[in-house]
C-alpha cells in the first residue's frame, strides 16, 4: 500500500525551495554537472596563468602568500571543518614545518658546516615529524571537548612562540630566527626565483587539494563527518572517535608543515614572530569566510583574505576596496532601484551639505584632505569632512559609527532604517578618510576581527559552505 | 546452547544513586525480548551498559561467552551489538545513504593512504559498502530508496528517521540489535508497521533483538519474553 | 625564607588578579556555555580606563584629590564602564548566536577580542601607558617583618580581591539574581519556563563578570605599572587556564585555580627562571587536563544518552 502523501515531488520540495532563481539557478546546475576533476584542472590552469600575466616580483610574492594562506586554510579545515575540533594552536605546526626545514637546510645545527639536506630528503622528514607532533597535540582531545580543547591548543600555540623565542637560542636562533636557509634543491636543480616557488607551491597545493578530496570521499571522510555530527553516536556505530580525532590533527599538521617548509625556503629565513596568534586568526578568518567544511571554501577564503589584506596596504587601493564594497553591498541588497538611487543621491547631498556647513563654521575643521590618493581623493575633497588634525575627529566618529551600526542592525522599521543609512555611510567615509586609510596595518586587523564577527552572525557557513542543521 | 547475551548480577551506581541493582538477564540467539517499565526504571541504562557507555560497578556482561565489560563502545559494536537511541541521534547533515555507510567503518579496512590513492582494496570496499547500504535500506520498502539516498537526513519525517536509525544500526552487521523505544511517537499505522518490521528483522535477517518499549501492542506483537524493570530491579519476567 | 615568602606574596597577588578574571569566565561559561575569549581584553580596557581617570585627576605626580579617593574613582569607573561594555558585547555579538552551533560564538568571541585589541591600538596609539604608582603611593608603607615586607599596594590588591570574591559569593548564594544565575546555568530552557528572565540574568552576569575584570585591570596597572593593548591576551589565557584547572562553571574553582596558577608562576619565575614560567603554567594545565579533565572542583558533565 503506497503511504499517503509521500510522493517524490512533494518530498523534494525542500530541495527545490533551496534552488536559486533565474540565471543563478541555471549556473548552479551547470556547475553541479561538471565533474570535480575538470574543475580542478581549470583552477590549476588559471593558477598557472597568473605568473605568465603578471611577472612583477611584488605581485608574485602576493600570489605566493595567497597560496600559502589557502594551503593553511585547507589544513585547518581538516580539524575544524571536517572533524569539528577547535584547534587554536594550528599556527605551531606551520612554524614547526618552517623551523624543521630551516634546521635541516642551513648553518644552524652541527657547526661549522651545518646541515644541508636536499629538499626531497628534508621535506618528507619534516612532514613525518609533523604528523607525530599532530598526534601528540591531539592526545588531550581524547578527554576534552570543544571549548577545553580550544584553550589547550591556544596555549600550545603561545608556548611554541615562547619556545622558539627563548629556548635553546643558539640552536633555534632566538628572536632573530634562523637566517640563510637553502632554497629548495634536489637532483642538481634549485628553485631560486619567485616564479619557481610560485609554481612549486601551485603544484603542491593542487596535490593537497586532490588528496583531501579523495580522502573526503572515502570511509575516513565519512567517519570524520560522523564524528563532527555526533561523536557519541559515531562511537556506537563502530567508529573509533578518538583515533579519528588524532588523525585529523595529524593530517592538519602535515599540511601546515608542508606550507611551512615552502615558506622557509622561499623566504630564506624564519623568525618566531612569523608564527604568532594574529596570523592564526587570519587563517581562521579565511576558513570561516570561505566556508568551513568545504575544500573550495577553504581555498577561496584563504585567497580572498590574503589578497584583500594586500589591497589594504596602500591607501589608494584600500580606498577602492572600501568604497567598492559599500557600493557593491548597496547594489546587491537594495531593491527596488528607486530606493538605491535615493540612498546614493541622499548620501551625496548630505555629504556636500555637511561639508559646507561645517566648513562655514570652522575652516580648520575641513582643512585636511582625504587620505585616499588618486582620483578618488580628488573626488572626495569637497564631500568628506576631514579636519586639519584628523586624529581625534576620526576616533570620535569611529566610536559613533560603531554605535550607529549596532543601532542600525537592531532596527526593524524599513523607512527609518533606509534614512539612517545615509548619515551612517557618510560617517563611515569620514572615518575612513581621516584615519583608517592612513594606518592600514591596524585597519587590516580590525577588518579581520570584523569579518569573524559579521560572518558568524550573518552567514556562519561561509560563502561556499552549506547550511548545517544542528540539534542543540 | 549458550545464551548470546548474559547480564550477570549487573549493578550500576552513580555515587550514592543506585541506577541498577543486581540485574540478571539472558538472551538466546533468535529471541526477541522486550524490556518494559515506568520511566526512570533504568531501561536505557541497561542499553548504555551493554553498549559500553557506562561500566557496571558490579557484575559482568557477557556476549557470546566473553565478557565485554570495560571495552570501548566501538569495539563492542564491532563484536556484534548495535543499538538505536531513545531520542534520535542521526547524522543529520549527512545523506541517508552516508548515514548507513558510516556504520560500515568497522568492517572495512582501507587506510587513508589507500583511500587517497584509490588502491584496489579501497575501491572494492567502497563498492561493497555502497551495495550493503542499498541492501539494508531496501529492507524498509520504498520509503528509503531511490531519490531518498542523496537527501540529507534532516529532511526526513519522524517515522523515516526512526527507520533510518535502525538501518544504520543494521549496517554495522550486528548479531544483537538493541532498539530503544522504536515506536515512540508513532501513530497506530506506523506502530503496526514497526511491529512487523521487528519481526522481519529476526526472521529475514537473523537478528536477536532486545527492545525497550512502552506500547504494549508492540510488546505483545513481537516478544518471546518480557522483562519488567522498576527502580533498577527486575520485578517480573 | 624571605625569598620564599616573597614568592608566596607575589603569587597570591597575581593569583588574585587571575582569580578575578577567572571568576568572570566561569560565570559566563556557567550561564552561556561560552568561553568568552574577549574577557581578557576587558581586563586590558579596565586598566586603560583606570589610567585615564588617573590622568584626569592630574596624573601620578600631580594628583588634585587624595589618593584613596582617586583609587575609588578608578575602580568604580573601570567596573561600571567594563560592566556596561560587557553587557553590550553580549547583547550584540553573542545573543543572536544563542542557538547556533557551539563553534559560532567561539569564533565570534575571537573576532571581538581581536577587534578590541586593535581598536585600542588604533584609538590610543601603541605607546605603553605607565601608571607610575610609586609616585603617588609610597611602596614603603606596608607590613614589615624583619627583612621581609609586603607593600601596601599588594596588600590592597589581595584584600580587595578577597572582599570582592566574598561579595560575589553572597550575591550568588543569597540574592534572587544569584539564584537565577544558578538556575540558568543548570538548564536555560527550564529556567525560562519557570518565569526567570533569562536575557536579563545573562546580561547581569556579564555585567558582574566584566566589572570584576575591569577592577582587576586597574589593580594590574597599579601593581605592574605598564599598560598596553596586549596585556589582556596572556592574562586572559592564564585566567582561562585557572578557570579550567579549577573546574569551569565552578566559582570556588575559579578562585582556587587562579591562586594556584599565580603561585605556580611565581615559584617558577623565582626558583627556575622567568623565561620558562609560561611553559610551566602550560604544563600544569596539561597535567590537570589529563588527570582530572573536569577540573579540580568541577563536576563531570553527565550526558544523557
Amino acid at each position: 500500500m503506497a503511504p499517503i502523501g509521500v510522493d517524490e515531488w512533494v518530498a523534494r520540495q525542500g530541495e527545490r525551495a533551496e534552488e536559486l532563481p533565474g540565471w543563478r539557478g541555471d549556473a548552479a546546475r551547470f556547475f553541479a554537472r561538471v565533474g570535480w576533476w575538470p574543475k580542478l584542472a581549470v583552477i590549476g590552469l588559471l593558477g598557472a596563468l597568473f605568473p605568465v600575466l603578471s611577472p612583477n616580483d611584488f605581485q608574485l610574492q602576493v600570489g605566493i602568500n595567497a597560496l600559502l594562506l589557502a594551503m593553511l586554510a585547507l589544513g585547518l579545515n581538516i580539524s575544524v571543518g571536517w572533524a569539528g575540533l577547535l584547534d587554536l594552536g594550528y599556527i605551531a605546526f606551520y612554524g614547526f614545518g618552517a623551523y624543521g626545514f630551516a634546521l635541516l637546510s642551513s648553518q644552524q645545527l652541527h657547526s661549522p658546516d651545518g646541515i644541508h639536506l636536499q629538499a626531497w630528503q628534508s621535506i618528507p622528514m619534516v612532514l613525518i615529524a609533523a604528523a607525530i607532533l599532530g598526534l601528540l597535540v591531539g592526545l588531550p582531545s581524547r578527554r576534552l571537548i570543544g571549548d577545553y580543547l580550544a584553550i589547550v591548543t591556544l596555549f600550545f600555540g603561545e608556548v611554541w612562540l615562547e619556545f622558539t623565542t627563548n629556548v635553546a637560542t643558539d640552536k633555534l636562533g632566538g628572536p632573530n630566527g634562523i637566517p640563510s636557509i637553502d632554497p629548495i634543491k634536489g637532483f642538481g636543480q634549485q628553485i631560486l626565483t619567485l616564479k619557481g616557488y610560485y609554481y612549486f607551491l601551485l603544484v603542491a597545493i593542487l596535490v593537497v587539494i586532490a588528496s583531501l578530496h579523495l580522502l573526503d570521499q572515502s570511509r575516513t571522510g565519512r567517519a570524520w563527518r560522523a564524528v563532527r555530527e555526533d561523536p557519541l553516536a559515531a562511537n556506537m556505530m563502530t567508529i573509533p572517535v578518538n583515533r579519528l580525532k588524532l588523525m585529523a590533527f595529524s593530517f592538519g599538521a602535515v599540511v601546515a608543515a608542508l606550507a611551512g617548509t615552502i615558506f622557509a625556503a622561499s623566504q630564506g629565513g624564519v623568525f618566531p614572530t612569523d608564527f604568532d596568534t594574529p596570523f592564526l586568526i587570519l587563517i581562521y578568518a579565511g576558513l570561516i569566510l570561505g566556508g568551513s567544511g568545504s575544500i573550495a571554501g577553504a581555498v577561496l577564503g584563504g585567497l580572498v583574505v590574503s589578497v584583500t589584506l594586500e589591497f589594504l596596504r596602500n591607501p589608494t587601493e584600500a580606498g577602492y576596496l572600501f568604497y567598492g564594497m559599500i557600493i557593491l553591498t548597496l547594489v546587491a541588497r537594495t531593491r527596488p532601484w528607486v530606493k538605491l538611487a535615493g540612498i546614493v543621491v541622499g548620501t551625496v547631498a548630505f555629504g556636500y551639505a555637511a561639508h559646507a556647513i561645517v566648513g562655514a563654521v570652522s575652516s580648520a575643521a575641513t582643512a585636511g584632505s582625504p587620505h585616499s590618493g588618486g582620483w578618488v581623493g580628488d573626488l572626495l575633497g569637497n564631500w568628506v569632512i576631514v579636519p586639519a588634525n584628523p586624529k581625534n575627529f576620526g576616533n570620535i566618529c569611529f566610536v559613533i559609527l560603531i554605535c550607529a551600526l549596532i543601532a542600525l542592525v537592531q532596527m526593524k522599521r524599513s523607512t527609518l532604517r533606509t534614512v539612517l543609512l545615509i548619515p551612517v555611510i557618510y560617517l563611515a567615509a569620514c572615518v575612513w578618510e581621516s584615519r583608517l586609510a592612513v594606518e592600514p596595518s591596524i585597519t587590516r586587523q580590525i577588518l579581520i576581527g570584523a569579518i569573524l564577527i559579521v560572518m558568524m552572525n550573518w552567514r556562519p557557513q561561509g560563502l561556499l559552505g552549506r547550511r548545517r542543521v544542528e540539534v542543540v | 546452547m549458550a545464551p548470546l547475551l548474559e547480564l550477570d548480577r549487573v549493578g550500576l551506581a552513580f555515587g550514592g544513586l543506585r541506577a541498577l541493582h543486581e540485574l540478571d538477564l539472558t538472551l538466546n540467539e533468535g529471541e526477541i525480548v522486550s524490556v518494559i517499565g515506568p520511566n526512570g526504571a533504568g531501561k536505557t541504562t541497561v542499553f548504555n551498559l551493554i553498549s559500553g557507555v557506562y561500566e557496571p560497578t558490579s557484575g559482568d556482561i557477557r556476549f557470546a561467552g566473553e565478557s565485554i565489560v570495560g571495552k570501548l563502545p566501538w569495539q563492542i559494536t564491532r563484536l556484534g551489538i548495535a543499538r538505536t537511541f531513545q531520542s534520535l541521534r542521526l547524522f543529520l547533515n549527512m545523506t541517508v545513504k552516508e548515514n548507513v555507510m558510516a556504520a560500515t567503518y568497522g568492517h572495512t579496512k582501507a587506510s587513508p593512504p589507500e583511500s587517497i590513492l584509490r588502491l584496489p582494496r579501497a575501491r572494492r570496499e567502497e563498492r561493497q559498502v555502497n551495495a550493503e547500504a542499498e541492501n539494508v535500506l531496501s529492507f524498509f520498502g520504498e520509503r528509503l530508496m531511490g531519490y531518498r539516498w542523496d537527501q540529507p537526513a534532516y529532511v526526513l519525517s519522524y517515522a523515516n528517521r526512526r527507520r533510518l536509525e535502525i538501518a544504520r544500526a543494521m549496517a554495522a552487521k550486528p548479531q544483537l540489535l538493541l532498539l530503544d523505544e522504536p515506536a515512540a511517537g508513532m501513530n497506530p499505522n506506523e506502530t503496526l508497521e514497526m511491529t512487523e518490521l521487528i519481526g522481519r528483522l529476526r526472521d529475514e535477517r537473523g537478528l536477536t533483538i532486545l527492545v525497550i518499549e512502552h506500547d504494549m501492542h508492540v510488546v505483545e506483537g513481537i516478544s518471546d519474553r518480557v522483562v519488567a524493570l522498576d527502580h533498577g530491579e527486575k520485578i517480573a519476567e | 625564607m624571605h625569598f620564599f615568602l616573597q614568592q608566596v606574596v607575589n603569587g597570591l597577588t597575581t593569583g588574585s588578579l587571575y582569580a578575578l578574571i577567572a571568576l568572570g569566565y566561569s560565570m559566563v561559561y556557567g550561564v552561556l556555555k561560552l568561553l568568552n575569549f574577549a574577557h581578557g581584553d576587558l581586563y586590558m580596557l579596565g586598566a586603560f580606563v583606570g589610567y585615564f581617570v588617573l590622568q584626569w585627576f592630574g596624573g601620578a605626580d600631580g594628583l588634585s584629590i587624595p589618593v584613596p579617593l582617586v583609587l575609588l574613582f578608578m575602580f568604580t569607573a573601570a567596573a561600571f564602564s567594563m560592566g556596561g561594555l560587557g553587557m553590550a558585547i553580549e547583547r550584540f555579538a553573542y545573543r543572536p548566536l544563542r542557538d547556533a552551533p557551539r563553534i559560532a560564538p567561539l569564533i565570534t568571541a575571537l573576532g571581538v577580542s581581536f577587534f578590541l585589541e586593535n581598536a585600542v591600538l588604533w584609538l590610543f596609539g601603541a605607546q605603553t601607558r605607565i601608571y607610575n604608582t610609586p609616585e603617588f603611593i609610597s611602596f614603603k608603607t606596608g607590613i614589615h617583618i624583619g627583612a621581609f615586607s609586603i607593600d601596601i599596594v599588594r596588600i590592597m590588591v589581595i584584600v580587595l580581591s578577597l572582599a570582592l570574591m566574598f561579595a560575589l559569593r553572597e550575591i550568588v548564594n543569597r540574592t534572587t539574581l544569584g539564584k537565577s544565575m544558578r538556575a540558568v546555568a543548570i538548564d536555560r530552557e527550564a529556567a525560562e519556563m519557570l518565569g526567570i528572565n533569562v536575557d536579563r540574568t545573562i546580561a547581569l552576569t556579564f555585567f558582574l563578570g566584566s566589572a570584576l575584570a575591569g577592577i582587576a585591570g586597574v589593580m594590574a596597572g597599579l601593581v605592574f605599572n605598564q599598560v598596553y593593548n596586549l596585556i589582556g591576551f596572556v592574562a586572559g589565557l592564564k585566567a582561562f587556564t585557572a578557570a579550567v584547572v579549577g573546574g569551569i562553571g565552578s566559582l570556588p574553582g575559579a578562585v582556587l585555580g587562579g591562586l594556584l596558577i599565580g603561585l605556580a608562576e611565581s615559584f617558577a619565575a623565582g626558583y627556575i627562571s622567568s623565561t620558562y614560567q609560561n611553559l610551566i603554567v602550560f604544563g600544569v594545565l596539561i597535567v590537570v587536563m589529563l588527570v582530572r579533565p573536569s577540573g579540580l572542583l568541577g563536576h563531570a558533565k553527565i550526558e544523557k544518552v
